[in-house]
Parts: C-alpha cells; structure tokens; sequence
C-alpha cells in the first residue's frame, strides 16, 4: 500500500502544523470535487441535513492529522479489507490522508521489533490523543495464549494499548462481541473490546460482518468533526447506522407487506425478487443502515443480491440468527432439525387426542359409577 | 358481595328437583372480558401464525395480506392487552368469585381441593367435587394462563418495539434486548400460541364435563353471569366465608 506509513521513519510521527490537506488529497488523486462529494456522503451516512458537509470539509481541512492505531487480533482482516477494496473514490485514501495511520500490522511496511516500537512510541508520545481501531475478537481463555503478537497476548496488548486512547473504535462482529470466533462454544473464550477491556470511556462499536466501511467511516469523522461520538444506542453502536429495522429500509417491503413470498430458491418469486421472509430473512429483526448505505461503494447488498439478511450487524449474530434459513431459532433441549412449529403442533395433536380418550373415559366412568343417594324423587318430597 | 347471593338467589319452585339456587357469579366485566380474549385469542393465533409462516397465496394486483394480517393482530393484542388488565383489576375489585384468592390457593382448604379435582380429572372419583365459582384447579390454571398472557404481552410489544421506537418504548423495552435475543422473544411468543391452545382443548373438555356432571348450569353461566347451585352448599359456603 502506498499511503501506509513507514515505521522505520520516525518523521511521520509529527503532526506537522503545515500539513495541507488539499495538497496531499491531490497527490493522490483525490480531487478537489472528489473530497467534497465525500463530505457530503458522510454527511448524509449521518443523517445530517446538507448544510453540515461544508462543516465536515472545514473541519477536516483544519484537522492536524491525530494518530490512528489499528489494531488486530483474533479476525480474518475482512474489516481492512472492507476498508481498503472500495473503489475511487477512496474512503480509505482520504480516511487515511486526514489521519496519521501508525500502526497496522496487515499494511505497515515496518516489522518486527520496528512494528513494535511505531505501537510504543505512539502510546509513549500520543499517550490520550490518539485513535485506536480494534478488528478481532480478544481470547480470554487461558490466560489468552490463543492470540499472541510478537508473544504477547492480544488481552495484554489491549490493556494497555486501549485504555490510553482517546477513543476506540471496534470494528466488526469480532471487535464488538466476539464474532464467529466467540460463537457456539467459544473454546478460545473470544469475547469482544468491551468485556476484555472494561471501563473504555469513549467506545464506538461498529458491528457488521464485516464492518460497514462508510459507517466506521463516517463516526471516525464525527469524531474528527464535533469532537465527540456519534449518539451511540445500548450496545454503544451509532443510531445513525444502527437506529433502524433493515425491514423498515428494504426495497423488498412492499412485497412483504403485499403477501408475495419467496418459497424456495429459484422459484418465481425469486426471480421477480419478491420478499426473502420466509427463506429465513433476519431483515425483520436486525437494525443497520446496510439498505441505504450498502456495500462496495453502494453497489449492493445481500437482500438486492437475492439472499436473506443474516443480521450480521446483530448482537451475538451468529448464535441468536442461526440457523440462517428458519424464520425462529432452535428450541433449547431439541435437535438441530426440530422446529419450533414442529414442537407446538405435536403437544396439541397429542392433548387433543388425550382429550378425545378422556371423554370417552367419561363415558365409561358414567356407566359404571354407582347410583347417587338421595334419589331425585326423594328430594322432592322434601320440598314441601 | 354476600347481599347478592339472597337478592339473586331465586328460587326455581317444585320443578327444581335438586333445591338449587341461580346465583349470580358471573359479573358482566368478567363475562365480556372473557369473550373478548376468547375473540381476540382467536384473531391473534390466526394472524399470528399466518406472520410466523404465511399460509396464503398473494399474488394479485392490490394484495396487502401480510399488511391486513398485522393490522389486525395489533388491534387485537390491544384488545387483549386491555382484556387481561381489565380482569387483573377484577381480581381485587370484584365479587369473590373471581377474587385473587380464588385463583392462587391462600387456605390449607383450596389447596388440598386442587388434588381433590384433580383425582375426578383423573378418573379416580365418581363424582365432581363441587364449587360455587371456579373450582381450585381451574382456578390456579387460569391463574397460569393469565401469568402465561402477561408473557405474551410482554413479548408482543417488545417485538412491536422493534418497529415502534419511540422513545417511551425504548425505555420501556430497550433493556429487554442485552439480556435476551429478540429472536428467542419471538420464539417465546410463538410457543405461548400453543399453550393457549391446548388450554382451549382442555378448558372446553372440563367446562362441558362439570356443566353435565354437575347439571348446575356451568356452560349457560359465562353467557348468563348464573349458576344453579344447590341450597345447602350455598349457605355453607356463605356460613364459611362469613
């Protein structure tokens, strides 16, 4: 990568006050007109009214380049991935010109010790202003020996890297709660930056497998911006992305609502791209912006690609919203293959068979019972 | 409520072989509650298994089924929401018969009583062993069945949430959601259906049999409000709870 700074080059730790954001956008390419149109798609990624991309291309140009740090642990490198595959123009190529990125082990060119000492002096020289970015879960079993960089364990690292960060930003489902890596049984016991590093003030939780560039994108420039976070919701996620149902977005409501249904793959219905509800789509119970913002530059997403949403950007996403292709979870004490519907028809079928056996258990029971005393005739003589 | 019993009471003349008395149970609150979840129950597991699993083909021009469907299954958990809060009000306002006590056993009395009925459910004893309003095993499974509604309630509007997200909703619900799964809400939600009908089943079952067995009416007193109790076991059980 061309734009990744050499760690060997102690120069490009200062934060020149000269620094010239316009010049350095254009030596690589990203026009004037390019920066803007980015400004104002962040702009609109949070809901803000039109007037504040000017705000947000101000601000920008005024930044003095803070210090990112990008940290992983246990991940597939699919969130820098995400990052770094979007096209012109590049989220990435002025994300990373209006920050210092100092350390990230995938596209750093420095190595070894000399990676190590780019991540020390930034905690020693930027110690409470600079930026960190978490991608990967953090193994917790074991004292932590399921991920170990340069053999420390990913739980020391972030113990003492996070803490002296202005903000941390977790990117992906790894970063925010363990991920696949922290699924079914957990045997590295993965968990995400919150639970391994408790007490982080400033946590932006950017969920999604992966992460939703834009998004992360877009609350790093809030930050940048406002100078504080976005409105985060209850699992410290920004509402300006995770605010609302994927259902309540989708381009395949109206089929949905409608009645016109997806039976099974390749049917009808699915070449005339009807709604993926009872394929098993998560859409209903899952929140994320994905329909509006989508991904690969707004190119598409999973439910305009003809598959269900698989809520990746839900909590526990991988244990909650499997399986992927039923509309409801398996039922905790049954197997796999055993529906919930599957389950509930049977108890009735066999209380409604046990009821037709107890009435005709009544009626034996009626035949055979021995006659009440006092007779009827009896009592009526009592009467008067 | 003890007046209402001698003001009711009236007596049928000679051809009450039994010496029975019509005793008003049924209030018209308790009457029309009961219908209204018997209604609202029915509307809401018919759209609601339709929401869990459409049933019907929409292919038309002009379709809106699953719109309809949820429009309909709103309204009604509105109505049975205001149902079950109606009759969890009559549990302290209202005649003794459907008073809190008569649900959750509180006497050595009506404990014991709920292993009496059950022995008659379970073909060990001849007769019905008889009571003026529920008996005290009905009692505690309405008891269920209303704890059971809650739960339903509960769960509906947390899943109503979801698309509401007002800001009073999201206090009301938003913790719901780190503690558990929203899909395991919905799936407690849908299993509930179940329960409610195989109590259907069961409670159509046992209010026919009592009604017969005990020839007091049962069936007629949830349209009516009355009962034919017989006379002797009325002044007892008014000498009892007096």
């Amino acid at each position: 990568m061309a734009h990744c700074i050499s760690a060997q080059d102690g120069e490009s730790m200062s934060t020149a006050p000269e620094f010239d954001l316009r010049t350095a956008l254009e030596a690589r390419g990203v026009s004037r007109r390019k920066f803007l149109k980015f400004c104002s798609v962040m702009a609109a990624t949070m809901a803000l009214p039109s007037r504040y991309s000017r705000v947000i291309a101000q601000s920008l140009e005024k930044t003095k380049r803070p210090v990112m740090v990008w940290l992983e642990f246990q991940d597939c490198t699919g969130n820098t991935e995400a990052m770094l595959r979007v096209s012109d123009p590049g989220i990435a190529e002025i994300v990373l010109e209006v920050l210092s990125l100092e350390y990230h082990e995938t596209i750093m060119a420095g190595s070894g010790t000399h990676a190590q000492d780019a991540l020390d002096r930034v905690m020693k020289d930027y110690d409470g202003k600079f930026i960190a970015v978490v991608e990967g879960s953090i193994p917790m079993g074991d004292g932590g020996v399921y991920c170990t960089i340069g053999g420390r364990t990913a739980l020391d690292i972030a113990r003492e890297v996070l803490p002296k960060a202005a903000a941390v930003f977790a990117v992906g489902a790894c970063a925010w709660d363990g991920g696949i890596v922290g699924a079914g049984i957990n045997p590295t016991g993965a968990v995400g930056v919150e639970q391994a590093v408790p007490g982080i003030k400033h946590l932006v939780n950017l969920g999604g497998c992966p992460h939703n560039p834009q998004n992360t994108a877009a609350a790093l420039v809030h930050y940048l911006t406002f100078g504080e976070l976005p409105a985060l919701d209850q699992f410290n996620r920004p509402l300006f992305a995770y605010g609302n149902l994927i259902h309540e977005q989708c381009e395949r409501r109206a089929h949905y609502d409608a009645g016109r249904y997806v039976e099974e793959w390749g049917d009808e219905g699915a070449r005339k791209g009807w709604c993926l509800y009872k394929m098993g789509c998560k859409g209903p119970e899952s929140t994320f912006n994905c329909p509006v913002v989508r991904y690969n530059d707004a190119t598409s997403w999973p439910i305009k690609a003809g598959h269900g949403c698989i809520g990746c950007a839900a909590p526990k996403f991988w244990d909650t919203r499997s399986p992927f292709y039923n509309r409801l979870p398996k039922v905790p004490g049954f197997g796999v293959d055993v529906k919930a519907e599957e389950i509930g028809w049977t108890a009735v079928g066999l209380v409604a068979a046990a009821t037709v056996v107890q009435v005709g258990a009544n009626m034996v029971r009626d035949k055979v019972r021995p006659p009440d005393k006092p007779t009827p005739p009896e009592n009526l003589d009592s009467l008067q | 409520m003890s007046a209402a019993h001698t003001s009711h009471a009236v007596p049928l003349g000679k051809e009450n072989a039994y010496d029975q008395v019509r005793v008003y149970i049924w209030e018209l609150p308790v009457r029309v509650a009961h219908w209204m979840m018997v209604a609202s129950i029915c509307t809401l597991s018919i759209t609601g298994y339709y929401m869990h699993a459409p049933y019907i083909d929409a292919d038309r021009y002009g379709d809106w089924v699953m719109g309809d469907m949820r429009f309909i299954h709103i309204l009604s958990a509105y109505a049975f929401a205001i149902c079950i809060a109606m009759r969890i009000f009559w549990f302290f306002f209202g005649n003794r018969y459907v008073a809190i006590d008569q649900y959750v056993p509180t006497t050595k009395e009506r404990f014991r009583g709920i292993f009496k009925v059950a022995t008659y459910y379970s073909f060990l004893r001849w007769r019905p062993v008889s009571y003026i309003g529920h008996n005290p095993l009905a009692g505690l499974s309405y008891f269920g069945i209303y704890m059971l509604a809650l739960v339903e309630i509960f769960t509906g509007f947390d899943l109503y949430s979801q698309t509401l997200s007002t800001p009073w909703i999201r206090a009301a619900f938003g913790w719901v959601q780190p503690l558990i799964s929203i899909q395991y809400v919905r799936e407690i939600h849908f299993c509930i259906m179940f329960v409610f009908w195989i109590f259907f089943l069961q409670h159509i079952y046992t209010a026919a049999l009592v009604s017969i067995e005990e020839e007091s009416g049962l069936m007629d007193s949830i349209f009516s409000g009355y009962k034919f109790i017989p006379k002797a076991e009325l002044d007892e059980e008014t000498r009892a709870s007096q």
